[in-house]
């Protein structure tokens, strides 16, 4: 029976098999994607646990490192206030870590005030594998409620949009990602534009603004929300703020940059509207 | 078949490693390619067969955990793997010049035909910039954690291969 398939095992046959295998998968992807559903939530199911366990490891290892070297410089020190720096230290430490949950937390609570549409609150767990594109993945999924299409927002401003759910964490697509595109408009005057994510921009914290038109009077810091034509992302979510806005060179429109409302780099929390535009 | 296990068991680890770990080390933005580096290390130790398997296996999990197309990365991979696995007992499991060039070539095709498919036929043209900030850097930083993982995954591999030949051995008396 071994000897039978022998052949199979030489590396030449090998690599045709697998390579067709893949050339198969790529093909079922382009046709029809939703065939994989399943396998990622499989995949998706065994990563995220994995996934939040190092980062509590992580969390624990640099807290375990902190304290360290707190008492190294303790012991330095004398003996008797020792004791007492210690305390009050660590009394610090929790208080401090607390205001700044508290402030983090009031922000948003804030946010979901203010916006009229249903929310929940999520924790960022992990980011995308690749460096191409600016996503990340939260911690709610369809048990929670979270849905395809649906807006993300966070310190104000618009984060993003819901692009994979799974059963118990999401894939959210940040508008400076490189494939996202918000059909945007000035907050006072109502002229619609496009706001697009770019991967060269992004070390320098814009995003790029194109599609207005000339005639249009835009300054530095013009609000720029989201408009009421998107098709996908709610009317009126803040985007970010309009910045050397020009001419270009077909005469015909303006372009030029958004300075996110958002900031991505320190990015921890964030509310999903459970609303979506298009039900 | 505990080889098999102890591979998967890797893969799935380096999975999460990419998305906790990588966004704290990113340089400039960039994180390095944790999985590319399995199915190089394990062709070059135990030849074709295996970095194909591992690659496949490890790039279909980088497909499924995040990708846009299920199957590229995993195509992409196995090359890699079959690349390192020509190498196989040619050359010293000390050298380290061979599996870290075959981390480069394989991490550099990997971007490279990410950036055509995805940048290039979007009218993103500018192929210097892409190179500099995001081929390139992501492949050096990968050889560099390759560096560091070699000598960790080359002692599990031996370990892993000395329990198979006993087993071998014991089923060779027996056919005595």
């Amino acid at each position: 029976m071994k000897k039978k398939f022998e052949f199979l095992f030489k590396t030449k046959n090998v690599l045709i098999i697998f390579t067709g295998l893949c050339v198969l998968l790529i093909g079922i992807s382009v046709v029809a994607y939703n065939f994989f559903t399943p396998f990622k939530n499989l995949v998706s199911s065994i990563v995220v646990p994995m996934q939040k366990g190092m980062n509590y490891l992580g969390l624990w290892t640099s807290e375990r490192i902190e304290n360290l070297q707190e008492i190294e410089d303790l012991l330095a020190k004398n003996k008797e206030l020792q004791k007492e720096i210690d305390d009050l230290k660590a009394e610090n430490n929790q208080l401090k870590q607390q205001t700044y949950k508290i402030e983090a937390y009031e922000e948003l609570f804030q946010l979901a005030n203010t916006l009229d549409y249903p929310t929940t609150g999520a924790n960022i767990i992990g980011k995308g594998t690749d460096n191409w594109y600016s996503t990340f993945t939260i911690d709610k999924g369809r048990k929670d409620g979270i849905e395809v299409d649906m807006n993300v927002v966070a310190q104000g401003g618009l984060v993003g949009i819901v692009t994979e759910v799974n059963e118990n964490s999401s894939v959210v697509t940040s508008i400076i990602s490189d494939n996202s595109n918000v059909s945007g408009m000035l907050m006072d005057t109502r002229d619609i534009c496009t706001v697009g994510g770019s991967l060269k921009l992004m070390d320098k914290g814009v995003i790029n603004l194109f599609y207005l038109e000339k005639d249009v009077v835009v300054r530095d810091g013009d609000k720029i929300v989201t408009s009421n034509i998107s098709s996908k992302y709610l009317k009126g979510i803040l985007i970010g703020y309009a910045k050397d806005v020009k001419l270009d060179a077909n005469s015909l429109t303006q372009s030029g940059y958004i300075v996110p409302a958002v900031d991505f780099k320190h990015l921890q929390e964030v509310l999903i509207i459970l609303e979506k535009k298009q039900q | 078949m505990k080889r098999k296990i102890v591979e998967f068991i890797l893969i799935l680890f380096f999975l999460a490693l990419q998305c906790t770990l990588g966004r704290h080390i990113a340089l400039a933005g960039v994180a390095p390619n944790f999985l590319i580096i399995m199915p190089v290390i394990f062709g070059f130790l135990n030849g074709s067969n295996e970095g194909i398997v591992v690659g496949f296996v490890s790039g279909l999990l980088y497909d499924l955990y995040s990708g846009e197309t299920v199957g590229l990365s995993a195509l992409i991979f196995l090359y890699t793997g079959y690349l390192a696995g020509l190498f196989y007992q040619k050359y010293e499991e000390r050298e380290l010049f061979i599996p870290l060039c075959a981390i480069f070539i394989g991490d550099f095709a990997f971007n490279f035909i990410i950036y055509v498919l995805n940048f290039m036929l979007h009218n993103k043209l500018d192929i210097w910039f892409y190179l500099t900030h995001i081929i390139v850097p992501e492949a050096v930083y990968t050889v560099a954690v390759g560096l560091l993982m070699y000598p960790v995954l080359r002692p599990l591999n031996k370990l892993l291969d000395k329990r198979e030949r006993k087993r071998v051995d014991i089923t060779d008396e027996r056919n005595i």
